[in-house]
């Protein structure tokens, strides 16, 4: 039964709670809720995110078979799309660099471009099910599933003007993190990056052809190596330490679309980011 | 597979045109530093638990200090949530919710505190600004209006995983703060019901000392399991461009806010710059 505590005029009035009078900042307090599980909200739902860069703006060549594909695994799999930016993002913060803009500017404008193409993937396939799904409409994605509808969101996330000072000037969170949260609030059962190589290499094997692909790394080594070229954003990485659901990411290639029937269901084409699973964070 | 890989279609920037990696990043820096949106701004943050579920014997003082001093310096207010949220975030929690859904719960209370407050400031020209409506500040500001805003930052869902537990360590404080951080703010204030910063939970131990200034750094390395302050707002301070540093004080004792809009230092400074600690405004 709720009751309302009253310390007395001009002192505090508090709801009954078990968080009543304490700090959410003591850290014996936030520890309380690690023993427990997180529900998965729609664990048969999985998220996949088209890059921009490195597939959108390759054109029809590359996205028509890629959409075809995806349009063929809808009628077993339940799908969301994520779409990137890509280049014109790019010059977006360039631009907007150039001017001065701080980063939470940054955040809030380059959002446009992943709508650009948002609205271009939900013409396409709006014949089959294809919906934009705005960040306010979350709450209706069981009846978009349901329906068979194919979602669409803009990768980026909505940090806008409150974007936090990151490591760069560029926006620390951007589509990945963004497709990431997705899958890791949903509790999906599964999140791929559809990118235009075959997985993370030991290097940049557009510039480096002795690089080697790796097919299964940690998020903890991952970070640990450091590599200039990453094929993935960092943030994800970050993320994944601390996710109480989505510790497993695969990255795809794109461009070869019959792989991604494969990675739905659970073959291990590509690389797969994994974090140990029954640890609270990912033992470093 | 078509035969050969379609071409990408490129505009050429300093920045390059894949995954952003780190030469791009090298190159984002060298671009200079940001101009500041509203410089003259004084950002502040109304605590939830510790001035607004007090209710009138607090607020309408505070109230009141706003609107006169709104006469002479630009104010924005960012609203916190309190004991409400607590609770819903106890619900929340015990009902098995991620991190994104109990941020996203947590938005609510802050916004009806904000809506109480703009009540209250009507008649001083108080005015609620939702996010969408962000870019607008600049009209309210020039006709004497004084913005009220919910104090979380709108990540909802897309709150990242917290170190510890699930509450989101983005809330109302790291909320107002990167509002004033993006703004350029002219000072970023934190309106508590105690005099700034103890070296522990003074309600709970009575002997605990105040800390007038401190560095980040200091305050990191004190390592308190307690904080008057969300943590995350010391992290974003070491890399901001513009609000190197906060000043928490005491909004239940009349004429202090006055006095730190003026650059008095009147409880807490919290300072990314320890040289420059005790230092207010920015000038």
């Amino acid at each position: 039964m709720t009751e309302l505590v009253n310390e007395g005029s001009g002192e505090r009035t508090h709801v009954l709670s078990p968080l009543m009078r304490e700090s959410l900042m003591d850290r014996r307090v936030l520890a309380a809720a690690d023993a427990q599980e997180v529900i998965p909200i729609l664990p048969d739902v999985h998220v996949v995110h088209i890059g921009g860069a490195s597939i959108l703006d390759r054109g029809r060549d590359a996205i028509l078979p890629l959409l075809d594909e995806i349009v063929h695994c809808r009628k077993t799999y339940k799908i969301i799309l994520g779409v990137g930016g890509g280049v014109r993002m790019r010059h977006t913060y360039h631009t907007a660099l150039d001017l001065g803009i701080p980063a939470g500017g940054l955040a809030m404008v380059a959002g446009a471009v992943n709508e650009q193409n948002r609205y271009m993937i939900q013409a396409v396939l709006a014949r089959h099910g294809g919906i934009v799904l705005h960040k306010d409409h979350y709450v209706v994605l069981p009846l978009w599933l349901a329906a068979g509808m194919i979602p669409i969101l803009s990768g980026m996330p909505p940090h806008h003007y409150w974007e936090p000072p990151g490591p760069s000037c560029v926006p620390h969170y951007r589509e990945d993190f963004g497709m990431y949260m997705v899958s890791e609030v949903l509790g999906a059962a599964s999140m791929i990056f559809l990118k235009d190589e075959d997985g993370l290499y030991t290097a940049d094997p557009k510039k480096d052809p002795r690089a080697l692909l790796i097919e299964h790394i940690k998020p903890s080594e991952l970070l640990d190596l450091n590599m200039p070229d990453l094929i993935i954003d960092r943030a994800v990485l970050e993320s994944m330490l601390h996710a109480r659901h989505a510790r497993r990411i695969q990255i795809v290639n794109g461009l070869k679309p019959e792989l991604l029937s494969r990675a739905l269901a659970g073959e291990r084409v590509g690389t797969v980011i994994e974090a140990p699973q029954g640890g609270r964070t990912d033992a470093r | 597979m078509p035969a050969e890989v379609p071409a990408r279609k490129t505009i050429s920037t300093p920045l390059g045109d894949g995954t952003l990696n780190a030469r791009d990043f090298n190159a984002a820096s060298a671009y200079g530093p940001p101009i500041r949106v509203l410089p003259d701004v004084h950002v502040l943050k109304i605590g939830g638990q510790s001035i607004f579920d007090r209710g009138k014997a607090a607020v309408w003082p505070l109230v009141e200090e706003i609107a006169t001093c709104a006469k002479q310096h630009q104010i924005i207010l960012g609203m916190g949530g309190g004991t409400r949220s607590r609770h819903a975030y106890s619900v929340g929690l015990e009902l098995g919710l991620p991190t994104g859904i109990i941020a996203a719960i947590g938005n609510s209370t802050s916004l009806l505190n904000a809506r109480m407050m703009q009540m209250l400031m009507a008649k001083h020209g108080g005015i609620l600004v939702n996010f969408e409506e962000f870019e607008k500040l600049p009209i309210y500001i020039r006709n004497g209006g004084i913005p009220i805003l919910v104090g979380m930052p709108p990540f909802h869902q897309w709150e990242r995983p917290p170190e510890t537990g699930r509450i989101p360590a983005n809330r109302t404080d790291a909320g107002v703060y990167l509002m004033a951080e993006f703004l350029g703010a002219k000072s970023c204030i934190f309106v508590k019901d105690e005099d700034g910063l103890y070296s522990d939970d003074p309600k709970k131990h009575p002997n605990a000392t105040f800390i007038p200034k401190i560095s980040t750094r200091a305050l990191r390395d004190m390592d308190p399991n307690d904080l008057a302050i969300e943590r995350v707002v010391l992290d974003y301070m070491e890399r901001a461009a513009h609000m190197r540093h906060v000043q928490i004080i005491n909004g239940l004792k009349r004429g202090y806010l006055t006095r730190a809009l003026d650059g008095e230092h009147v409880g807490t400074v919290i300072s990314a710059d320890p040289h420059a600690c005790g230092m207010l405004s920015e000038g």
